[in-house]
């Protein structure tokens, strides 16, 4: 029973691993190729990134450095969630709206949230405090997709759907709580699923670029590599905010899907 | 409110002459100047109480517009719906489950809607279960249904509604033939049991006459009634016995026939 439920992890986990496996193998093989800067400093290899993370955690600079980040994050993202659930309620049930602020918000989307960074020091930073200004790149990152999944999910409910509610004289929040909400739920996860990759590049970028004047986080780690012309710090920074990205998305926002479906009979079980 | 499935002696109290359901020159047309579509053309048609009506026609004659109007989900363009109870309970060509929802969970949604109290749902929803016999499936999703035992659940769904009427709109038309035969039987059983009033949707001539007190022949572009059959056959019937085979082949002529309305309406 333990042995096959370890071995069926393993055999769902390999392709995964294999990916990782070729990708350390080029980066090992760039290292060994003699890949370095103009400068000549040389690529740190896997293996000194791994040892460089390991000293980092060592001199309490990388965890409280992480800690600060996903605060960040989760702060900015319920924001963002927040922001884009209003809106894309708004959107779907106000007509005039929804032609307009439809494209709009298709339009933000693909708008880099970078963009908004020097504005949003101007505007938000008093008295040296970016903290908000960081919440605001990342609410404008991410809002459009939560706000797009809103509306998308609702759109996807089946007229059938509105035909039984009518035929069952449920009106009002009946209607909703019965109805739509649970119908749109897939949906909405979705729009979520997607604002948090949205979210997460945005408070990157954010802290690339203010981070460094004020506060902490991974982001002013790099900064700092690149300052100190430390390499190895630079990539242990990177190697740490990909797998926070992969690990929140893995870890919270895939099985919170699959669970849906799976109910729904809409993925294998 | 009173619950709907205490069997009642629905053939005591049925009043002939007193109309349930009052079609009135129900008319409806769709879209406008150039591309307008008479979809039904003063249909008129009472209906008494616990009677079983079977509209039968070709696609395209107007019978799902129509059970739509009498659903009160489309307004007709001129004439007049009447009914005598309520909002009708409407089961669809598609089970319509709710795919997040348990077969007993879909069940009792209607009553939870109405704020009936958990003890009162929990005893109908075990009858209705029972019923149309998937108590042995309760806690199952939709999914995981095959597709008769989904419409069992959507008939004790719309049974759960709690009205003298039910609409359906050709329910059991994407099962195997397996399966609507025996889905015929428990209908059969179940509106005898409850007593309730049925408007049955269908294309399928032998399933009208199977099941239908009346029935009733429209054709199409414009929909109207060409004729109305009253169906003596003792139930429960067999799909495959010589009165049912016989008036079936009556109604089959007259169907390819087509055309206006014909006078010898018995």
């Amino acid at each position: 029973m333990q042995r096959s439920r370890l071995r069926r992890i393993l055999h769902g986990a390999w392709p995964r691993l294999l990916a990782i496996g070729i990708l350390v193998g080029i980066w090992q093989l760039l290292v060994v190729i003699g890949v370095s800067t103009p400068g000549g400093l040389p690529l740190p290899g896997p293996g000194d990134t791994l040892a460089e993370m390991g000293y980092l955690i060592h001199i309490g600079v990388l965890l409280p450095a992480l800690a600060q980040t996903l605060e960040r994050a989760a702060i900015g993202y319920a924001l963002a969630l927040g922001v884009g659930t209003l809106v894309g309620l708004a959107v779907v049930r106000v007509p005039v709206l929804r032609a307009g602020v439809g494209s709009l918000l298709a339009g933000l989307q693909s708008l880099p949230s970078v963009v908004w960074v020097p504005i949003a020091v101007l505007f938000l930073s008093f008295g040296g405090q970016v903290e908000n200004a960081m919440y605001f790149v990342v609410i404008m990152g991410a809002f459009p997709s939560i706000a797009m999944g809103v509306m998308s999910a609702y759109d996807n409910i089946p007229p059938l759907t509105f035909n039984l509610a009518r035929s069952m004289g449920a009106r009002g929040p009946h209607f909703y709580r019965h109805f739509v909400f649970s119908a749109a739920l897939p949906g909405y996860v979705a729009g979520m699923k997607q604002a948090w990759a949205f979210s997460w590049r945005s408070l990157m970028a954010a802290e690339l670029i203010i981070g460094s004047v004020a506060s902490s986080g991974l982001g002013p780690i790099l900064d700092d590599g690149r300052n100190l012309l430390d390499v190895p710090e630079m990539f242990a920074a990177v190697v740490t905010i990909l797998i926070v990205g992969v690990a929140v998305n893995d870890l919270i926002f895939a099985p919170m899907e699959r669970g849906l479906l799976r109910r729904r009979g809409l993925a294998p079980a | 409110m009173n619950l709907a499935l205490a069997p009642r002696p629905s053939l005591v109290t049925l009043e002939a002459d007193e109309a349930f359901v009052t079609l009135d020159g129900v008319t409806k047309v769709f879209g406008h100047g150039k591309s307008v579509m008479t979809a039904l053309e003063s249909v008129t048609l009472d209906m008494s109480k616990g009677e079983f009506v079977c509209i039968l026609g070709a696609s395209g004659c107007g019978k799902s517009t129509l059970l739509s109007l009498v659903a009160g989900l489309d307004n007709p363009t001129s004439g007049t719906i009447e009914i005598a109870d309520g909002r009708p309970a409407v089961m669809f060509q598609e089970p319509a489950l709710l795919p997040w929802l348990t077969v007993r969970r879909n069940v009792e949604l209607p009553m939870r809607i109405h704020k009936l109290d958990a003890a009162q749902r929990n005893l109908t929803t075990n009858r209705l279960l029972s019923m149309v016999g998937l108590m042995d499936f309760a806690d199952h999703r939709p999914h995981q249904l095959s597709g008769g035992m989904r419409q069992r659940c959507a008939l004790a769904r719309a049974l759960a509604q709690d009205s003298e009427l039910l609409l359906m709109d050709e329910p059991f038309a994407a099962l195997d033939a397996i399966t609507r035969d025996q889905l015929h039987d428990d209908l059969n059983r179940i509106w005898q049991e409850t007593g309730k009033t049925i408007i049955f949707v269908t294309h399928n001539v032998r399933e009208a006459v199977r099941l239908g007190d009346r029935v009733v022949l429209m054709t199409p572009r414009p929909g109207r009634i060409a004729q109305i059959w009253d169906v003596e056959i003792t139930r429960p019937r067999e799909l495959d016995s010589f009165e049912v085979s016989g008036l079936a082949s009556e109604i089959t002529a007259r169907l390819r026939a087509g055309g206006a309305p014909s006078d010898a309406t018995q």
